[in-house]
């Protein structure tokens, strides 16, 4: 039955090939989150990697799939055929099955090397890149004796939903009353120590452009190193499933110059400017603490206490919000600059949406009320985070307190949170 | 002695007065009708159940997948709220594995096992009913969770105080099918209020006792199975000669009853942890969430090859009959399936490769994981040379059989790919894994158990599906498939993580993601093409002769249907590919001279078995109610618990019973009788 040959070969074949081939142009391999675009070390040799299992997987897919198509098309029964005697009736031959076993434990001998190599290299900083990495060799700040003969760590902290940033060695720290959320920065060329905490449930750290991911488990101390070799703005994203608003835990990893390296954090170690008197953004600097943002939100210098919630004293200077799910640049500029295949540009800041953003964020899931107490959007922007469910936050006297704002007041505090750059 | 009046044989039981038990209970006697489905204690009667819930269930598990493609077919799509989403894709999972895959094998392991080594049932048919009745009623629990979701998304629970006290309200389980501890669990210190302590509602608690009691389900029917096979077998089917199916199901039983302790043991301190604040999971107070993960992989990667062992069986039936040849390598076919479920004891933490094991195990595993695809190679390249030299026809069950390979090997070179761990570390919860596993179980699996519907539908109904409609969804499912997805590689690849509900505009990813959504369809309409096909058979089909595919082993010798003792004689055994030979080659079954003037003995029927399964419904609706906080739910749990005690009670002490059935006439169903009648 031939066309039932046909059949089977339109069916599988064809559309494989065409969905493999139609794969292969180089601009769908340049995604902002795409594996198989390194800009590291790690994430070359992953790649590197995983490309040598792929080479195998094609020789064995010629070998395996070309043998059984070819019996299914050489040894069908042709018309006539259906009530002669059956074929001879073969039981196996061990010669050819020994051979088969042992060419297949040879096929993984070659990727089974390569992958062992990796593990291990993966593991920690390699003492190769130790003289240049040391902060001594190469970061232009104030730094400690203490630490300067270690590579840059950088301390991850994952909560429900967005990353917590912390350079211990940079006086960026919780102890420190600074920390850095969602957009991380790193030094180019430089090897980078990373320490995985996380405050609540499992999370997955992961830049697919620097490197595979490893899991932040509370109760467990993890780390990895990553590097990034070309100055860009890499997109990173949580890969382990971690409740409701899973899909909006991002991150950004910036890799700056070692020079620029140390200019962002003198920049971050910085205080908040303190608004002018009698303007609107001192009536919302005021409603920050009436509304108990400060209870959560630090802004330095100015409200020092919040350690819960992400660290606002530089909000104004990101490129995102909301645990990066929301993009201050206008999307158009930047999906253009990435259609190109350039990911390493950003698009600047676009002040008007960056306040929509805020005023959006802020008054959604019921918090922006009217004149009439009603609620404005009463729809989640991110279910269940936990500013806006107190019924969640486990803190005395919180938990049955909702706060509202009005426009006005609302306002008053994006104005405030547009100030601190 | 009340049995000595049931030892005339009989054509029928309701011919006998009815039987009592030795507690004076009068036991069910009907052998059609609603009561005979509910107290049947027919291995063939106890498959079709079997068949019929799964394929229930997989309808139902596709619905949640369509849902789910619904929602990514566009970046930013908002068909389904994040819950919702986080919702659909646990339920999915868990109802594709263990309602519809599980209990389908089982419908094979049901009909085919006692027939293809010539027995006239299981070893325990009771137990064989109960583990039915025990899966009926926790998949019942695991899907009543979204009647309480609707519930409360409809407001119908508002005025309610416990549901005032709620902190979380997702009803139905959301933590994804391996509820990873301490999202699934509880964290922070035992101080607080123990709900507060949790980030999940009842979903969780429906999630864990609805798996626990399929457990029981599945040990029971595995204790069964693994009795059976070693004990009925007809003289002369020694192991080596056993059908290769049956071999599966031997090696399947024995992965569920060493896999499923670990599961449950993990349930039961998860339970604990949730409902009276122990400290197995909860970091806050010194427990380990990665314990969590050994024990949950130690069950789920032998859970991978339970689900995908017993389609290797079927496809391995199939192959030799529409080759017209034996089986290439048969001891070696048998010998790799028993490695693979070894060495699947011995992969977990593959699983496990992102959460620091440090570099010495994560080769290890690494390592071990490359290993067993060589004996899951040797099973492919026996089947290739199985073909080699035959005389291929291209029956429904056939070319499914064929896409089966196909599938089932490009799914294995993905499997080879992540494999290695710093591959891994990229692909690891990305769309490259779903399109691995769905290859492996789904263009594997499932292909696998359609062309085992199709090869057995005319044995089990007397009935041929319509060959046309058959090709039709066949090609269906095939493309449909490779269009979801073949697609999810690229996806993976470039980045986009799996559990994820919705995605940005400007990863690249909307238009692979919307060719996903449109192949899901294509797919999901061929899947219910092909079972609208078989249940259209079912009641209505062509009929068809007792081996309408020139069978290769014993249960093509039966008449189809088949009667209810199966073997009229039990035959006598003298080599593999038994009924083959027989037809074709130079030994013959022979036959004991059991049966004849005295009938067959035959078990009676049972409620006890529904009974005791009955207490499981009533403890797992019990247990996430009382964990709601409405009032007195707890004593539903006791009530439960005293049901399943007085069935096992009253099972135990009812006595075997059984009667005797009369034959027909020895030579009417001889063997050789019925090849002459072809």
């Amino acid at each position: 039955m031939p066309s039932a040959v046909r059949r089977i070969l339109q069916n599988c074949l064809l559309p494989l090939l065409v969905l493999t081939l139609s794969g292969c142009s180089k601009a769908d391999w340049i995604g902002r989150q795409s594996a198989m675009d390194p800009k590291g070390p790690l994430a070359a040799k992953q790649f590197d990697v995983f490309m040598d299992t792929v080479w195998l997987a094609v020789v064995l897919f010629v070998l395996v799939g070309g043998a059984l198509v070819y019996a299914v098309i050489r040894y069908r029964e042709r018309p006539g055929q259906e009530d002669t005697p059956p074929p001879e009736q073969g039981h196996g031959n061990p010669m050819i099955e020994i051979g088969l076993i042992m060419a297949s434990v040879a096929a993984l001998v070659v990727i089974a090397i390569p992958t062992l190599e990796a593990i291990w290299y993966m593991e920690d900083v390699p003492a190769e890149a130790q003289p240049t990495s040391k902060l001594a060799a190469w970061y232009t700040g104030k730094v400690d004796p203490k630490v300067a003969e270690e590579v840059l760590t950088i301390d991850v902290v994952g909560k429900q939903w967005w990353f917590r940033f912390e350079y211990p060695q940079l006086g960026l720290t919780q102890e420190s009353k600074r920390t850095v959320p969602n957009e991380m920065v790193i030094p180019r060329g430089k090897a980078v120590r990373i320490n995985l905490r996380s405050e609540d449930v499992i999370h997955s750290f992961w830049i697919p452009k620097i490197a595979g991911k490893v899991d932040l488990i509370p109760g467990r101390r993890n780390h990895m190193w990553i590097q990034g070799d070309e100055v860009g703005q890499y997109y990173g994203q949580c890969a382990e499933f971690c409740g409701d608003s899973h899909a909006y835990m991002l991150f950004r990893c910036k890799v700056v110059e070692p020079a620029e390296f140390a200019a962002w954090v003198e920049a971050q170690r910085a205080p908040a400017p303190e608004p002018a008197p009698g303007t609107l953004a001192a009536q919302g600097k005021a409603l920050f603490a009436q509304k108990t943002c400060a209870m959560c939100h630090r802004v330095g210098g100015q409200y020092d206490a919040g350690a819960f919630a992400p660290d606002l004293t530089h909000v104004a200077s990101r490129t995102s919000l909301a645990g990066a799910w929301m993009d201050n640049r206008d999307p158009a500029t930047q999906r253009a600059i990435d259609a190109k295949g350039n990911t390493e540009v950003s698009a600047p800041i676009d002040a008007a949406l960056q306040r929509r953003n805020l005023a959006a964020w802020i008054g959604s899931s019921g918090i922006l009320v009217g004149a009439d107490g009603k609620p404005l959007h009463p729809d989640d922007i991110k279910p269940g985070n936990r500013m806006h469910y107190y019924k969640m936050f486990n803190v005395a006297g919180l938990r049955e307190t909702k706060v509202t704002l009005t426009q006005a007041e609302l306002d008053a505090i994006v104005e405030y949170l547009m100030t601190l750059k | 002695m009340a049995h000595a009046a049931h030892h005339a044989p009989v054509n029928d039981k309701t011919e006998l007065p009815p039987e009592r038990s030795d507690l004076g209970l009068v036991r069910p006697d009907r052998t059609t009708g609603i009561l005979d489905w509910l107290t049947t204690v027919d291995h063939k009667k106890i498959g079709i159940l079997y068949g019929a819930f799964a394929m229930f269930f997989f309808l139902v598990g596709g619905v949640e997948a369509l849902a789910i493609r619904t929602q990514l077919a566009e970046a930013n799509n908002t068909f389904l709220t994040a819950r919702m989403y986080n919702q659909m894709f646990t339920m999915h999972g868990t109802t594709m594995i263990f309602l519809g895959v599980m209990p389908l094998s089982a419908a094979f392991f049901n009909f085919l096992v006692p027939l293809q080594i010539g027995a006239r049932d299981v070893a325990f048919p009771r137990l064989n009913a109960f583990s039915l009745w025990t899966f009926v009623f926790g998949a019942f629990v695991l899907n009543a969770s979204w009647f309480f979701e609707l519930a409360h998304l409809r407001g119908w629970f508002a005025d309610y105080a416990w549901y005032k006290a709620l902190v979380y309200t997702d009803f139905a389980p959301a933590n994804g099918w391996f509820s990873y501890a301490p999202l699934s669990g509880t964290f922070g210190q035992a101080d607080a209020a123990l709900h507060a302590q949790r980030f999940t509602g009842v979903g969780t608690d429906f999630w864990i006792v609805g798996i626990q009691i399929l457990g029981v389900a599945s040990l029971a029917a595995s204790f069964n199975f693994i009795v059976t096979i070693f004990n009925l077998r007809a003289p002369g089917m020694t192991m080596m000669r056993l059908p290769v199916f049956t071999w599966m199901t031997l090696v399947t039983a024995f992965l569920i009853i060493l896999a499923f302790p670990a599961i449950t043991v993990a349930l039961i301190e998860l339970m604990f942890d949730r409902q009276f604040g122990a400290n197995f999971f909860n970091p806050t107070n010194g427990g380990q969430p990665i314990l969590w993960q050994h024990l949950f992989w130690i069950f789920g990667h032998p859970e991978v090859y339970i689900l995908v062992l017993p389609a290797m069986g079927i496809v391995s039936e199939i192959l030799p009959t529409f080759s017209r040849k034996p089986l290439f390598g048969y001891p070696i076919i048998v010998f790799s399936g028993a490695v693979i479920g070894f060495l699947g004891f011995a992969v977990w933490s593959h699983h496990m490769f992102t959460t620091g094991l440090g570099p010495v195990p994560t080769a290890a595993f690494s390592l071990l994981t490359m290993a067993i695809a060589v004996p899951t190679g040797v099973k492919i390249f026996n089947w290739v040379g199985t073909i080699w030299g035959g005389r291929v026809r291209f029956t429904p069950p056939m070319v499914l059989s064929l896409g089966f390979i196909w599938m089932f090997m490009c799914g294995g070179f993905s499997g080879i790919m992540h494999s290695s761990a710093p591959a891994d570390s990229q692909q690891q919860d990305t769309y490259f894994v779903v399109a691995h596993f769905h290859y492996v179980l789904l263009g594997g699996v499932l292909l696998g158990l359609m062309a085992g519907l199709y090869f057995w539908f005319p044995k089990i109904f007397g009935r041929m599906p319509n060959a046309t409609v058959a090709y039709v969804a066949s090609g269906m499912v095939i493309v449909g498939f490779n269009l979801a997805f073949g697609p999810m590689h690229y996806l993976g690849l470039s980045g986009q993580p799996r559990r994820t509900h919705t995605y940005q505009e400007g990863y690249g990813w909307e238009q692979w993601n919307l060719v996903a959504t449109i192949g899901a369809y294509i797919l999901g309409l061929g899947v219910f093409l092909a079972f609208a096909n078989l249940a259209w058979t079912a009641l209505r089909g062509k009929r068809c002769g007792s081996d309408p595919w020139d069978g290769r082993t014993l249960e093509w010798s039966l008449p189809s249907p088949v009667p209810a003792f199966n073997f009229a004689q039990t035959p006598i055994i003298a080599a593999r590919d038994a009924w083959f030979e027989h037809k074709h080659g130079a030994s013959r079954i022979g036959a004991l001279s059991d049966g004849g003037a005295d009938g067959v003995h035959m078990p009676s029927q049972s409620w006890m078995p529904l009974i005791a399964s009955l207490g499981f419904l009533m403890i797992g609706l019990g247990l996430p109610m009382m964990a709601m906080g409405i009032p007195h739910l707890g004593w539903l749990v006791i009530a439960g618990l005293g049901v399943l005690f007085l069935g096992i009670w009253l099972w135990a002490l009812e006595g075997p019973g059984g009667y005797h059935l009369r034959t027909p006439a020895p030579s009417a169903t001889a063997p050789s009788a019925a090849v002459s009648a072809r």
